[in-house]
């Protein structure tokens, strides 16, 4: 028996869709740094 | 080649790989926004799925091939494996934490609990431990040829662990039937959500190659420094 | 293959006789496992939860942090004797070395449990008797399993600055199949549940220590060769 209507869970998706490339692009930009401190400031 | 330039190469490569990847990711924003349906039972949340799932698949990738590469490495001794295994277990440790947040805040309004020890989240729980394991170990040893094959140990210990705690929470399950107000996705996925699930899987593979090739570079050019600066000495 | 066991036996006596001189990493073993018992008791409301309930968590969890404390203390004795150096130049095969510091680790580890039980009793008021052959044989494959890795790692973690740290970081994962598979059991002969009930989780608990010891056994001279 399906609902009338489908629950009002946005906000759930919002923060997921947030979180996740903020961690991906977060360790990415952390691993530029370290490149570039490696190779001496460039 | 010296490792200076194989450094620079791979880590330019890599960077360029990732934010493709990255820009792929847009993409999928834009189909899972735009293009998939709205599942009926779990509202909009259901789409939290399209970024969870690939995850999973990243991490599981990470950690088996830092699993081979260990195994690989004690038997063949080559320093290029161990230093895969290396990248490898710090990006999976990223993709794990994708997963670990991006879990809880989907099962929270479809589950109505922030946690549950079903399968795939505590096996990710795991996962994450190890690597984190991994990582440590790794830091704490500072003579390379002994780091590589105390990690190589841990790699080869935790990959056969995973069937172990599969089937711990397998076991566990069967035995405890926890009551599932809503199964997390539906037995068949119209077209649009599954397609969307491939590419995003593909985006997040991609992703996985950038990255490794990034932080497989990054170990090169840490390795030159170390060499250029002893040499100075 | 016989000559390689006696070796390990060896070893394991030695092991055990240095053990035995410095009694203070049993007593502390011990110590700590009644003192975790104790908060644990007091930690919980008596009308809210009944002892057979909680008795196999709180005892397996009390056998779990006992272990570690004893895994730590027998390598810091070993660090301090300096005993495996020697050991390493003499053509030992490695496989004997890590079954002998397992057999060592395991009987060090052992008391310490059969010391703890009768605490238990003691403490949780808990009516062991008819299920004490099962217990005793589900302590000792639950424990095979963790200090086995527990050995390995300890060889590991003795050459790395944060020893202390490094070994309960690197070997929580690996206690939880053996735990879990300890516990359900524990928790079905306190039951009197018949043994139909226990087989897959003691299935479990023979192929992990079966494949860990294996490959503990073998990866041992990956860790103390250069």
């Amino acid at each position: 028996m399906l609902p009338a209507e489908p629950p009002q869970n946005g906000g759930y998706m919002v923060a997921a869709y947030i979180v996740a490339p903020v961690i991906l692009v977060g360790y990415l930009v952390s691993l530029v740094g370290r490149v570039r401190k490696a190779m001496g400031g460039r | 080649m010296t490792a200076g330039d194989a450094a620079r190469t791979l880590t330019r490569r890599g960077v360029r790989v990732s934010v493709v990847a990255l820009l792929g990711l847009a993409g999928v924003y834009v189909l899972a926004l735009g293009y998939t349906p709205i599942e009926a039972r779990q509202g909009v949340a259901q789409k939290i799925f399209y970024l969870h799932v690939p995850a999973a698949w990243s991490s599981l990738l990470a950690f088996s091939l830092v699993g081979i590469t260990s195994a690989l490495y004690l038997w063949l001794q080559d320093p290029r494996l161990d230093r895969f295994a290396a990248a490898s277990a710090e990006v999976g440790v990223a993709f794990s934490a994708v997963m670990l947040t991006t879990g809880p805040i989907w099962a929270k309004p479809i589950w109505g609990t922030w946690w549950t020890w079903d399968a795939r989240l505590t096996l990710t729980l795991f996962l994450f431990f190890l690597f984190i394991g991994y990582l440590a170990l790794r830091a704490s040893v500072h003579d390379p040829a002994e780091r590589a094959r105390f990690s190589a140990v841990v790699g080869i210990l935790g990959m056969l662990l995973v069937p172990f705690i599969h089937l711990s929470v397998y076991l566990f399950r069967t035995l405890h039937p926890q009551p599932v107000v809503l199964k997390p996705s539906a037995p068949s996925l119209p077209p649009e959500m599954l397609r969307t699930l491939l590419i995003s899987t593909l985006v997040f593979t991609l992703l996985y190659v950038g990255l490794v090739t990034l932080r497989y570079g990054l170990s090169l050019a840490e390795e030159a420094r170390d060499e250029a600066a002893d040499a100075a000495r | 293959m016989r000559d390689a066991l006696r070796l390990a036996l060896v070893i394991a006596a030695k092991d055990i006789r240095a053990e035995l001189r410095s009694r203070t990493a049993l007593l502390s073993a011990v110590v700590f496992a009644a003192l975790v018992l104790v908060v644990f008791n007091f930690a919980r409301d008596p009308t809210a939860l009944s002892a057979t309930d909680l008795a196999p968590s709180v005892l397996w969890v009390t056998f779990a942090l006992a272990a570690m404390v004893a895994l730590n203390r027998a390598f810091t004795i070993e660090r301090e004797h300096g005993a495996l150096d020697g050991l390493l130049l003499a053509p030992v095969p490695r496989g004997s070395l890590f079954l002998g510091k397992l057999l060592a680790n395991l009987a060090f580890v052992g008391t310490v449990e059969a010391v703890t039980l009768p605490l238990f009793v003691l403490f949780f008021n808990v009516d062991l008797a008819a299920a004490l052959p099962g217990i005793i044989g589900v302590t000792a494959l639950a424990t095979i399993g963790f200090v086995s890795v527990g050995t390995i790692f300890s060889a590991m973690a003795v050459r790395t600055r944060f020893a202390e740290l490094m070994l309960p970081v690197l070997l929580l994962p690996f206690m939880v199949p053996p735990l879990i598979g300890a516990v359900q059991v524990t928790s079905r002969l306190l039951a009197g549940r018949p043994l139909s009930e226990m087989l897959g989780w003691l299935r479990l608990l023979a192929v992990y220590d079966v494949v860990f010891v294996t490959l503990c056994t073998m990866a041992f001279a990956a860790v103390v060769d250069e």
